[in-house]
């Protein structure tokens, strides 16, 4: 009963994505079922550790905590074409083999558009940093949490005053 | 052998027959079935139930595995479909997949269809017009087309009947172009669109803002509840069908209400081959269906036959009904049908900003989206280079700041506390498009699809009226929006194909004269009198409403005109 309801939980993390049970999963492969990318454990913890880094946790939950780095993927996966599947995978390269300063610095650079990041590391940070914000924003913590989004709203003011 | 013979022709025999389901057929069945005459519904596509078959209709977004964005395998399926403005993750199960259902594009058309019982009345934007003397006349006044058979006091007590049963939120705007209509309260203008109306009036004169017109209960009560309709929650989630049956649709509102009389069957998964017509009685005495299914083929009979299967799809099935009396289609004497196919110009859209109004947003979402602009344009007299004019949808909202230019901390802060921005106004225009004997639909001959039914060839374009008027539109709302004191004003010129706009038109127009129109002003066939069209197909010019509220009001008064025929023994 207890391994039903834990099987349960895992997979619906992250708001219907299903995760792969362990027994399922292949060896050193990603937690989320993918078709297209080919992405190991480790290319899925480092970018975790970057999801981490642009939401952080902080008093509320951070990227990690909410799946957002499983949900980009999944997004790469199914929403983007094989061109920008493929810069996304090579961009991801660069910024592989850092310790964690040096990655926080680099995803700091790339985010504040330094001239020595390469296009490749731009292009993959431009998806990867607008599918977290989507992830984020229309995550159930944030939409029952932090900005609220109301399925039977019951009501329109079309002069709504502005709180000063 | 015999006696089987006669229990099957029994067994099969109904008083009417409505083929379709959507926003005309659902009326054709209540109308039908409240008046006693037992009725076979016939749809092509699957049931979908009221509430029940609605699967999305109460997710949050974050239950939707891709947050609404249909996935790339999906979109590039799906090209035609996937281009429609609701065709998202919530919603693509309401639409036809376009390898399912092929047609011939001999010009780009983007033929947008829904395959289930409701049709696409789950799915429309549920604005709701009445039609005037301004659009009834325009073919005479204009020199185009045929003249239309009716006039506005032909239509206007349909309207009336239709509207307090629908429930059409309005105001009474007092416009000869737009008549009023039995309204609900009308969902108001924001402080902005509010605004551009006053300062209109006070430059114009006589261009307009109102309060969209739409099929929403925006007040309920018993006549709603009475079908099991409750008063619209806001939700803005529509193309997802409403548990509240909050807008109409056949699925909440004429079809549950035709089944409690017990005098409707409807049949699921039924596609129309084609209306059998017999020679010798002179008139059509059933249909013939392909079970989509296991593709075999039943015989349905009725006195009286009404063909609701859309406005191109009706077409296609008048087309595909030969027989030695009419070899090129029922009731095609005239050779029009299929000819004079007519849309709205849906091709141009503009959007602006505004700095004023600062101390107000808005609270909670509008369902009919905001402002409506009745047409301006050569409205009293001609004054332009190009026939008719355009209505258009205008609406304002209070846009955030969309600053995520940090990370970290930073980045959480300005997601969660996103400043209030300036006001954003956007308009899309909706041209009346002339009908032409070259803008038409013919069934190929020799493709066919998996039913053995001839795939049907569209051949539809814009022409030069269009385009002037289309420039029209543009210099007429950058003038009205300098005019409001709108800044960063964008025009969007990008076109559409014909087809996008769902307001395709004509066919087996309504006229007066059989050597020039397919339907009489009853929308009978002019030479085989019980059949009837009262979708898309009998519309015998555009005008610049959007058409649905127009097909149900013809559809009930054709229904009534129908069964008082029967009654006479005319049919």
């Amino acid at each position: 009963m207890e391994r039903r309801i834990a099987i349960k939980q895992v997979l619906i993390f992250a708001g219907g994505m299903a995760l792969l049970p362990s027994f399922l999963k292949a060896a050193g492969k990603a937690s989320v079922q993918l078709n297209n990318l080919d992405v190991g454990i480790e290319q899925e913890k480092l970018l975790s550790q970057i999801a981490e880094i642009i939401i952080p946790k902080t008093t509320t939950p951070g990227a990690t905590e909410l799946g957002l780095h499983l949900f980009v993927l999944k997004m790469v996966d199914d929403c983007y074409d094989a061109n920008a599947r493929q810069k996304f995978m090579s961009g991801l390269k660069s910024f592989e083999g850092l310790d964690d300063a040096a990655l926080k610095q680099m995803v700091s650079d790339t985010n504040y558009g330094k001239s020595s990041i390469s296009e490749d590391a731009k292009a993959f940070y431009r998806i990867m940093k607008q599918q977290i914000i989507n992830g984020y924003m229309n995550s159930k913590y944030v939409m029952t949490n932090l900005v609220k989004w109301e399925l039977v709203p019951a009501r329109y003011n079309g002069y709504f005053p502005v709180k000063a | 052998m015999s006696n089987l013979n006669i229990d099957h022709i029994k067994n099969n025999t109904f008083d009417a027959i409505v083929i379709g389901s959507g926003i005309s057929g659902g009326w054709a069945a209540k109308e039908f079935t409240g008046k006693g005459l037992k009725t076979l519904v016939l749809e092509r596509g699957r049931d979908v139930k009221h509430i029940i078959d609605y699967p999305t209709t109460n997710k949050f977004p974050y239950e939707f595995e891709h947050r609404g964005e249909p996935v790339l395998s999906i979109k590039k399926e799906n090209p035609i479909a996937a281009r429609c403005y609701a065709f998202k993750e919530d919603s693509m199960h309401f639409f036809v997949k376009d390898k399912e259902h092929p047609y011939i594009q001999e010009k780009p058309f983007d033929w947008i269809r829904g395959y289930q019982v409701g049709g696409k009345s789950l799915l429309w934007a549920r604005q709701t017009q009445r039609w005037s003397d301004f659009d009834f006349e325009g073919p005479m006044r204009d020199d185009f087309a045929v003249d239309w058979p009716i006039r506005y006091k032909d239509i206007a007590p349909w309207y009336s009947y239709v509207e307090k049963f629908a429930g059409i939120s309005g105001n009474k705007d007092g416009l000869n172009e737009l008549p009023d209509g039995e309204f609900l309260p009308a969902y108001p203008l924001n402080a902005v669109e509010d605004y551009f109306k006053k300062s209109m009036i006070t430059k114009y004169g006589n261009r307009h803002v109102i309060s969209a017109r739409g099929a929403h209960i925006s007040k309920g009560s018993q006549t709603f509840y009475d079908q099991g309709r409750a008063q619209c929650q806001n939700r803005r989630l529509c193309q997802r069908g409403c548990p509240f049956g909050g807008y109409f649709s056949s699925n909440a509102s004429t079809l549950p209400w035709a089944q409690k009389t017990g005098k409707m069957t409807l049949k699921p998964f039924s596609v129309v081959e084609s209306v059998i017509y017999d020679d010798k009685l002179g008139k059509a005495t059933g249909v013939r269906v392909i079970d989509t299914n296991t593709k075999e083929v039943t015989e349905y009979y009725a006195k009286v036959i009404f063909v609701n299967a859309a406005a191109i799809n009706t077409n296609l099935i008048l087309l595909n009904s030969k027989s030695s009396r009419f070899p090129n289609g029922l009731g095609n004497d005239s050779e029009v049908l299929g000819k004079y196919v007519a849309f709205h110009n849906y091709s141009a859209r503009i959007s602006a900003e505004y700095d004023g109004l600062k101390q107000f947003t808005t609270d909670g979402r509008n369902p009919v989206g905001g402002g409506y602009i009745p047409r301006f344009r050569n409205l009293m007299k001609q004054e332009t280079d190009f026939k008719r004019g355009y209505a258009a949808g205008f609406s304002a909202y209070r846009s955030t700041d969309n600053d995520t230019s940090g990370i970290g901390e930073e980045l959480k802060t300005q997601l969660q506390s996103k400043k209030l921005g300036p006001w954003r106004v956007g308009s899309h225009m909706m041209g009346e498009t002339i009908p032409k004997e070259s803008n038409f639909v013919a069934l190929d001959t020799q493709r066919k699809d998996d039913w053995g039914i001839p795939l049907l060839k569209i051949s539809i374009d814009y022409d030069e009226n269009d385009a002037k008027m289309k420039k029209d539109y543009i210099e007429q709302l950058t003038e009205m929006f300098t005019e409001a004191g709108f800044k960063n004003i964008r025009p969007n010129r990008a076109s559409q194909a014909p087809g996008l706009d769902i307001h395709e038109m004509g066919g087996a127009r309504m006229g007066n004269d059989a050597r020039t129109s397919i339907l009489n002003k009853w929308n009978q066939i002019h030479a085989c009198k019980n059949v009837f069209v009262t979708d898309g197909a009998c519309m015998t010019s555009t005008s610049t409403q959007n058409p649905s509220l127009s097909y149900m009001a013809f559809t009930a008064r054709a229904v009534d005109y129908a069964v008082n025929a029967m009654k006479r023994g005319e049919l």
